[in-house]
């Protein structure tokens, strides 16, 4: 079990978990930033000093109501929908491969893909937004070709690590996937 | 046979062109400066409203503008998402036919797969 700094895409300084459970069986968590008590007052404060300056315009105090719940819903929403808090990647050698994100309000979303369907684990490069970036994405085998693609599923999308930070990841990955090739177990 | 260099025809074309502007240039003036009253004492009385003198330059304007964010929004949008596999692979790549490895010839030009490329940069070589 070891942890790493690293940064992401933005510069925001993440963390790499890595535990190793078993010989076909690793771990890998990238653990981004907290919400930060200064970003969150600023923004609170830039919220409710545009609804009291309206409320001096238009002399109706529903305006300063209004805009505390705004705040107080969007905040709760915010926390549970948009801020990850930690995305894990669990890759078990013959079953699977387990990816989890969780919110900053504690809720976990989990996503399973089985053995069969993984082809590989690549560190692609795209361009998002006005950057080329380069992301870890599991591709997905098409049914009826072995060599084609039918699917692929970017991960760690909301920590963005970068290249070095990623190749960690990859070689793990690489370390586990390289085991169904030499033994070949029953179907 | 398509070279650039000048000839007879190009520079007649040129002419007209350039007589056919300036025509054009100096109409818009009439139109846009001279009064109304004018242009009716002539008989010239189904013009265009003076208007439009003024808007379709205005419309031509802030369509350019408009050009330039729309233009800027095409291309976020035809950008190929994340999870898309057009970021790995396209039609040619995957009906590509392999050529068969010559000794000592330089190898055939092909799209290499993404996994081999992975593992040649990433994992250090023993």
């Amino acid at each position: 079990m070891e942890e790493r700094r690293y940064r992401s895409a933005s510069g925001a300084p993440i963390a790499l978990r890595r535990r190793q459970h078993s010989a076909s069986c690793r771990e890998l968590a990238v653990r981004c930033p907290r919400l930060r008590l200064r970003s969150l007052s600023a923004a609170t404060s830039a919220a409710w000093l545009a609804a009291y300056g309206l409320f001096v315009l238009t002399e109706n105090s529903m305006v300063l109501s209004a805009a505390i719940i705004i705040t107080l819903i969007g905040l709760i929403i915010y926390l549970h929908f948009v801020k990850i808090d930690q995305e894990s990647l669990l890759v078990i050698g013959s079953l699977g491969i387990q990816v989890t994100s969780s919110y900053a309000s504690g809720k976990e979303s989990t996503t399973f893909i089985e053995m069969s369907q993984v082809q590989d684990v690549v560190i692609n490069e795209a361009i998002h937004m006005q950057k080329v970036i380069y992301y870890l994405c599991i591709l997905l085998q098409d049914p009826g070709d072995p060599q084609g693609v039918s699917e692929v599923v970017p991960l760690f999308q909301s920590s963005k690590p970068r290249l070095d930070c990623l190749i960690e990841v990859y070689k793990s990955c690489q370390e586990i996937l390289e085991q169904r090739k030499t033994a070949p177990q029953s179907s | 046979e398509n070279s650039p260099a000048p000839l007879p025809e190009r520079a007649i074309y040129g002419f007209a062109l350039f007589l056919g502007s300036w025509f054009g240039f100096i109409l818009y003036l009439i139109w846009a400066y001279i009064p109304e009253t004018w242009l009716f004492s002539l008989g010239l009385t189904y013009w265009p409203q003076k208007y439009w003198a003024v808007a379709l330059p205005a419309y031509l304007l802030v369509a350019i503008g408009i050009g330039y964010i729309l233009l800027f929004g095409i291309n976020m949008m035809s950008t190929a998402p994340l999870n898309s596999t057009d970021t790995i692979t396209d039609n040619y790549a995957k009906k590509q036919q392999q050529k068969k490895f010559q000794e000592d010839a330089i190898p055939a030009l092909r799209d290499i797969p993404i996994s081999e490329v992975n593992r040649m940069f990433f994992l250090p070589e023993k």
